[in-house]
């Protein structure tokens, strides 16, 4: 009698676990939720930021609670190496039952996101605001309202997303560099592979110094180089990868030429780009808006000007957005929504550029201002200029495994471990598959 | 003869003074069973359910029986990744007990109690030192452009391999890494376990004419081998679940080179969104450690001295 109670103390202690903890395994987060109020309630904001960014969003949603008082946000900063991993994370919080209200998703996490049915149909509160949202539109850029209706949509085609703001690629060239080795720096902007590696060749020449860095980074090594020569990673709808063409094999030995040259360090480890900037070893940094940081933490401002992408066949740029949406189990969606109308704001957008925001402003009207350009390299409008021949960062569903398989190739290639058609063949297969699933 | 009848006397309140005896016990003990159900326990059940489902983390988790194991058994990548975690695994307990048997026993010669010690610390210390620290810190210095050892051996004329980007060289790369960060460990256990080595036996052997080598390999050797048993185990656990540096530093390349176990259950679970399949993967993780610690208790007898 004794052992068999014991025994069922012992069952019911193992379904009782499994049941507390099978109750954890539940779905992120589908439905339910509430309207609150407009200017009052708690509010939970999850966006990607290392420990310098989060210092610019904080002083911006300082000024965000300065207006109203009564909305308690809270903002917690993710850093993460890229937006797939953040968005890798965000799902984990999620699905461990943590209520987040807006989530700052970019191009990477978008469709991701949008096709699981867990954000709510903005559409109601546009049509609330449609004043509001008129003027923002009518001060974007129209590929962005574009790119965010065909890439961002939900799964019945409603808007989920307000489009925030975006980074291009470009170089950042250091002028001192260029002008000990006699080399111009081209005055509109543009200049080709070849005058590039012209370039380096004599700035290795006559300074020592490497021109631009190797890596493997798909929206900031792949996909300039790609798209700088009419190509890209996926297809025009992401429907079908592109990885192997002859575009693709081509621009993929470029990059790998400019090491086996001696113009750009051996990529696999690690060194500090930006030491080696303001050093003089390194000719040039590349990135969207987020080289701004340091450049003006080197005290460098002035002696960095900004250029595009050296092209093959013509200006090429990925370009990936932030975007803003509300969890459709968010209990204070009204409070949200005014969030977002913040955010949308010019006032928002300038004071976010000028306190070192490492995006471009989606307002055109922001992007061209002396909130944006003030203590910024010369240039770096062009930034926001790019968005005209821009290529949106494909970003289909699996994300993260797209992405590792496209810089696992790219990696293999400019590393001299593998001849690129090969390589790039193998990498297309598994991207076939990806996209099959 | 007679015989004693030992009554038992039944004092009023002894059942109400053993219940309250156990229940003390049990108090005592309940803020380590909370953990364990929380943190052991209760994952190690979810997982075994978690095996079951198809689960995505955003959406509602659907049932789809033995699928995930139908699927582990025939994943392509799976063997690689088997295979790279096993080299790993071996290789680490090998130098880590080669090395960190040697250390102690260099520690143990020391005269000089300062320098003892001194060197106690130094072994240990990279030990303290958080993997993501450890992991950019090698990263930067065998980076192979601007890298110390790059730089350095460049002088004298020596062109380093590209370690973290030829598949040849990363696997090594990594367990050179975490031998430098881990081996204070195994030191620390090897030097506990020379401390128990009774010197007379050592003395004992040297007055009868035994050199060094015949003292270690027939006197100290077999005296160290439960605590080499010891470190054989938790060394072999470790190393089975390597994932930090991994995921810091080549990230499973290249081209899946130093992809291990671990690493592809984080790739399945949180990047292909497939907890499901992912939770299988843990479950395999699980048998596989169980079934070599089995068989490394099984193949105790034969090599461990027990005295």
């Amino acid at each position: 009698m004794r052992k068999t109670r014991r025994s069922g103390w012992k069952v019911a202690a193992a379904v009782i676990t499994a049941g507390i903890v099978l109750s954890g395994c539940s779905a992120g987060g589908g439905g339910g939720g509430g309207e609150g109020e407009p200017d009052s309630g708690d509010l939970n904001f999850v966006y990607m930021g290392d420990a310098d960014q989060q210092k610019a969003f904080n002083a911006l949603f300082a000024e965000f609670n300065k207006k109203y008082p009564d909305i308690k946000l809270k903002a917690v900063g993710i850093p993460s190496g890229n937006w797939a991993t953040f968005s890798t994370t965000v799902a984990t919080r999620l699905a461990g039952g943590q209520k987040i209200d807006i989530i700052q998703v970019a191009t990477e996490g978008q469709r991701l996101f949008a096709s699981k049915g867990i954000l709510a149909d903005l559409a109601p509160y546009i049509e609330q605001d449609q004043d509001v949202v008129d003027g923002y539109w009518d001060d974007i850029s129209p590929n962005l309202k574009k790119f965010n209706e065909e890439f961002a949509a939900g799964p019945e085609g409603e808007t989920v997303f307000i489009p925030g703001g975006f980074n291009t690629m470009a170089m950042y060239l250091n002028k001192d560099v260029f002008a000990q080795a006699g080399v111009a720096i081209p005055e509109d902007g543009n200049w080709t592979w070849d005058e590039f590696v012209s370039a380096g060749q004599q700035i290795k020449e006559k300074t020592g110094a490497y021109l631009v860095g190797a890596g493997s980074g798909y929206f900031a090594d792949v996909m300039p180089w790609l798209t700088t020569n009419g190509g890209s990673t996926f297809n025009e709808d992401w429907s079908e990868p592109t990885y192997n063409t002859s575009q693709a094999v081509e621009s993929a030995e470029f990059a790998r030429s400019l090491v086996e040259m001696g113009l750009a360090p051996k990529p696999g480890g690690q060194f500090d780009a930006n030491t080696a900037f303001k050093q003089g070893k390194l000719a040039i940094l590349t990135g969207g808006r987020w080289p701004v940081l340091g450049v003006r933490e080197l005290d460098m401002v002035d002696k960095t000007v900004v250029v595009n992408w050296p092209t093959k066949t013509g200006n090429g740029s990925p370009v990936g957005w932030d975007a803003w949406n509300i969890a459709k189990n968010s209990d204070n969606k009204q409070a949200a929504w005014t969030f977002i109308k913040f955010l949308m704001s010019e006032e928002a957008g300038s004071y976010f550029a000028e306190i070192g925001g490492t995006i471009v402003p989606a307002r055109e009207s922001v992007a061209s201002s002396a909130a944006f350009t003030d203590n910024a390299p010369e240039g770096s409008t062009r930034l926001s200029e790019a968005m005209d021949f821009a290529t949106p960062i494909p970003s289909i569903d699996q994300g993260a495994e797209a992405q590792k398989v496209i810089e696992e190739a790219w990696a293999t290639i400019i590393a001299g471990q593998g001849e690129a058609q090969k390589t790039l063949d193998a990498a297309q297969a598994q991207l076939e598959k990806l996209v099959g699933e | 003869m007679s015989s004693t009848t030992i009554t038992r006397v039944r004092r009023p309140g002894a059942a109400l003074q053993r219940r309250r005896t156990a229940l003390a016990g049990w108090l005592f003990v309940s803020p380590a069973m909370l953990l364990f159900l929380v943190f052991v326990a209760g994952p190690f059940v979810f997982a075994i359910a978690l095996a079951f489902l198809k689960w995505d983390m955003l959406t509602t988790p659907e049932f789809v029986g033995i699928q995930n194991f139908a699927t582990l058994f025939s994943d392509p990548i799976l063997p690689q990744v088997l295979l790279n975690t096993f080299v790993f695994a071996f290789a680490s307990i090998v130098t880590h007990l080669v090395l960190g048997l040697l250390l102690a026993l260099a520690v143990n010669r020391v005269a000089s109690r300062a320098i003892g010690y001194f060197a106690r610390v130094a072994i240990f210390f990279p030990f303290l030192i958080s993997w993501a620290a450890v992991a950019l810190l090698w990263k930067y210095v065998l980076d192979p452009t601007f890298g110390y050892v790059a730089q350095y051996l460049a002088g004298i004329g020596i062109e380093i391999p590209n370690f973290f980007a030829d598949p040849a060289w990363a696997m090594p790369a990594i367990i050179f890494i975490d031998l430098w960060h881990t081996v204070g460990f195994t030191f620390i256990i090897m030097l506990a376990g020379l401390q128990t080595v009774p010197s007379e036996l050592v003395e004992a052997a040297r007055t009868d004419g035994a050199t060094s080598w015949q003292i270690f390999w027939n006197v100290t050797l077999p005296l160290m081998s439960p605590t080499m048993f010891f470190a054989t185990i938790i060394t072999f656990i470790g190393a089975f679940q390597i994932f930090d540096p991994i995921q810091i530093i080549t990230r499973g390349g290249p081209q899946n080179s130093t992809t291990t176990i671990i690493m592809y259950l984080y790739e399945k679970g949180f990047q292909a969104f497939d907890m499901g399949y992912a939770a299988a993967v843990a479950l395999l993780v699980f048998l596989i450690i169980m079934g070599v610690t089995v068989l490394q208790f099984i193949g105790r007898r034969k090599w461990v001295h027990e005295s």
